[in-house]
């Protein structure tokens, strides 16, 4: 059997023995998001349009990652749709950044990897490039969602009456609890990903400025800096959605009350 | 009332001053030329070719066009001068830039007998918009997190400069030991992060003891199924940018990357069982430990997610390339993302082990009385 195999296996029996159908759950949707991932580069790969083919794959990713994990039916909801929101607004950043900055597809430090690969396949590298952003960041705008909305549904739960002025100043509560640990596994995460292209650039001696003209280096930077613009407005955002939800609920209440 | 305006005031006060600060840095890297010792040209004019059809064996459709870019030299000896530079673009633009009027470029500059200037396009200057994003980044995190944004700041920037440093060490060691210096480098990472998110205290002993064992232990099992499996199937051959020995390179950007996932977790679980003891000091050793796996199975699958977006969406536009290439989608799988795959396995495999051990070491060693 091929060690990737076997590794699955391992991380598929920690995850039941620890996690039970929980942990099972988890599993399947690591599973499939790799699935819709693969899927994603197919379809770019026989011409769809990137952008569009990337939002919906995001959209199911996000729902995947959600809805499959265990929460109660508000915060998941929650979740969903403030972290959906963040994605919107992450396209909107991303796109003209990408076109600002001129990183995409490969830098002079690929040319060994595209020995003999054809570059000229008439997709937008710019849109790909975009698209590879926007992926990479997926996991964490989902985490960082559903830690907030568990956040404050637990508060609800404890004071049902707390007012939804108080609880937007919980959900940035809340926030700034997970800001720290999120960014070190952002920095971490990403870091330890480029440590290769590190030890080239200080291996190659390249000056600062080249450094930071660098296409790989300012295409990789500029993901670490998507991802943590991404954690930082899920923040508020989440919390904005869960007010509205928690105030369209007690509406209902109030006037199924006053139907009675 | 008063004091609600008048705290208003200071909060559109401090978003003014973040946005002049803003405007002035990327106005400020649009007009650096002079810091550079390569030339920059700007581009005052485009003179556009025709476009020419290229097909390559697989059938792959692309245009390519020639631009003639004028422009003026902005820096070095050659400051003011005019010069005109070919450049050639494609549609899918992958190794190739296609500049515009505005645009700022390196270039190289060849002198000719007769004082005569000559130039070649050499790459496009991207400072101004990582500035942007960083301010971006900086700015929305201290108006929004204020102090803990600042310390979350703070934690990234000192492990960027220790990070920085293990690389220079590295590199003077020849990469013979990469692995025991980003091993211990990991060991001050995660022992500075949690003394500033924690503070020093018996709740970061044990959430640094969780991380570090969690980490272990995932290298352990990883080192383990490799000997059973022979690495059968790793191709380490497909990993990018590698100028030293790739197995222990492989192992310690895997230690790397976890590591920040397993501290996130392990700080959360054992936060969560400290406050649970402060209101329920009843709580037996064994019902605190339940609770930590309770609670460490629902944030690990959210957590293995986060890791593996970082480490396989990346491959995206080579996998996309190598399938453009005619390559079946197994050959692209093993060539691109699979290292990424296993890197993604061995983070969640110390994930989800860092579950058990918070929560033993959480409900073993805390206080029995934790104070408030």
């Amino acid at each position: 059997m091929s060690t990737i195999n076997v590794l699955g296996l391992v991380l598929l029996a920690l995850m039941v023995l620890v996690g039970g159908k929980a942990g099972f759950q988890s599993f399947l949707a690591l599973l499939l998001n790799f699935g819709l991932l693969f899927l994603a580069i197919v379809l770019v790969a026989f011409h769809f349009p990137p952008l569009p083919v990337t939002l919906v794959v995001g959209v199911l990713v996000l729902a995947l990652t959600i809805f499959m994990s265990s929460g109660d039916d508000l915060s998941s909801t929650v979740a969903f749709l403030a972290s959906a929101a963040v994605l919107v607004i992450l396209v909107l950043l991303i796109v003209p950044v990408e076109h600002w900055a001129l990183v995409q597809g490969f830098g002079p430090e690929d040319s060994e990897d595209l020995e003999g690969l054809s570059v000229l396949v008439g997709i937008n590298f710019v849109q790909v490039t975009t698209a590879t952003a926007i992926l990479s960041t997926l996991g964490a705008i989902a985490e960082a969602a559903m830690a907030i909305s568990a956040g404050l549904s637990e508060i609800l739960e404890q004071h049902p009456k707390v007012s939804t002025r108080a609880l937007l100043g919980d959900g940035i509560a809340v926030g700034k609890q997970i800001i720290g640990t999120t960014f070190n596994t952002l920095f971490f995460g990403f870091f330890g990903g480029f440590l290769a292209l590190f030890i080239w650039f200080t291996g190659v001696h390249y000056s600062f400025g080249e450094i930071f003209n660098d296409k790989i280096f300012v295409s990789e930077i500029l993901m670490i800096l998507f991802a943590m613009v991404s954690v930082i407005l899920t923040v508020p955002i989440t919390t904005w959605v869960m007010t509205r939800a928690v105030a369209g609920q007690r509406k209902r209440a109030a006037k199924q009350m006053n139907e009675k | 009332m008063q004091g609600l305006l008048k705290k208003r005031k200071v909060t559109l006060g401090l978003w003014l001053v973040v946005l002049l600060i803003g405007s002035l840095l990327v106005w400020g890297t649009q007009h650096d030329a002079s810091l550079y010792r390569d030339p920059i040209m700007q581009v005052t004019s485009v003179q556009k070719g025709q476009a020419t059809k290229e097909e390559d064996d697989f059938h792959n459709v692309d245009y390519q066009t020639k631009q003639k870019l004028s422009g003026r030299i902005l820096n070095g000896k050659y400051r003011g001068q005019k010069l005109t530079v070919t450049n050639t673009y494609s549609l899918s633009g992958a190794m190739d830039q296609h500049y515009r009027k505005g645009s700022q470029l390196f270039i190289v500059v060849h002198q000719h007998r007769h004082g005569q200037l000559t130039a070649t396009a050499k790459d496009a200057k991207r400072d101004t918009a990582l500035i942007f994003m960083l301010w971006l980044v900086v700015g929305l995190l201290l108006l929004i997190m204020q102090f803990s944004g600042f310390m979350a700041f703070l934690s990234v920037a000192l492990n960027g400069v220790l990070f920085l440093m293990a690389i220079i060490l590295n590199g003077s060691t020849q990469g013979a030991r990469v692995l025991w210096i980003f091993g211990s480098l990991a060991v001050v990472f995660a022992a500075l992060t949690l003394w500033l998110v924690i503070g020093a205290n018996r709740q970061m002993l044990i959430t640094l003891a969780t991380t570090l064992g969690g980490t272990a232990l995932s290298i352990i099992v990883a080192l383990l199924v490799f000997h059973f499996t022979h690495e059968k199937g790793m191709y380490y051959e497909s990993m990018q940018y590698v100028t030293q020995l790739p197995r222990p390179l492989f192992l310690a950007e895997t230690l790397l990357g976890s590591l920040g996932a397993v501290m996130d977790e392990s700080t959360d679980i054992i936060s969560s069982l400290f406050a649970l003891k402060r209101e329920r000091p009843e709580l037996s050793a064994t019902q605190v430990f339940k609770s930590g796996r309770q609670i460490g199975s629902t944030i690990m699958g959210p957590l293995i997610n986060v890791l593996f977006f970082i480490f396989v969406a990346d491959t995206f536009p080579m996998a996309m390339l190598y399938l453009k290439n005619g390559n079946s989608w197994g050959y692209t799988f093993s060539m691109n993302m699979s290292m990424g795959v296993v890197q993604s396995l061995i983070s969640g495999i110390g994930i989800v082990l860092a579950v058990p051990l918070a929560s033993y070491l959480a409900s073993r060693f805390m206080e029995k009385k934790v104070r408030a």
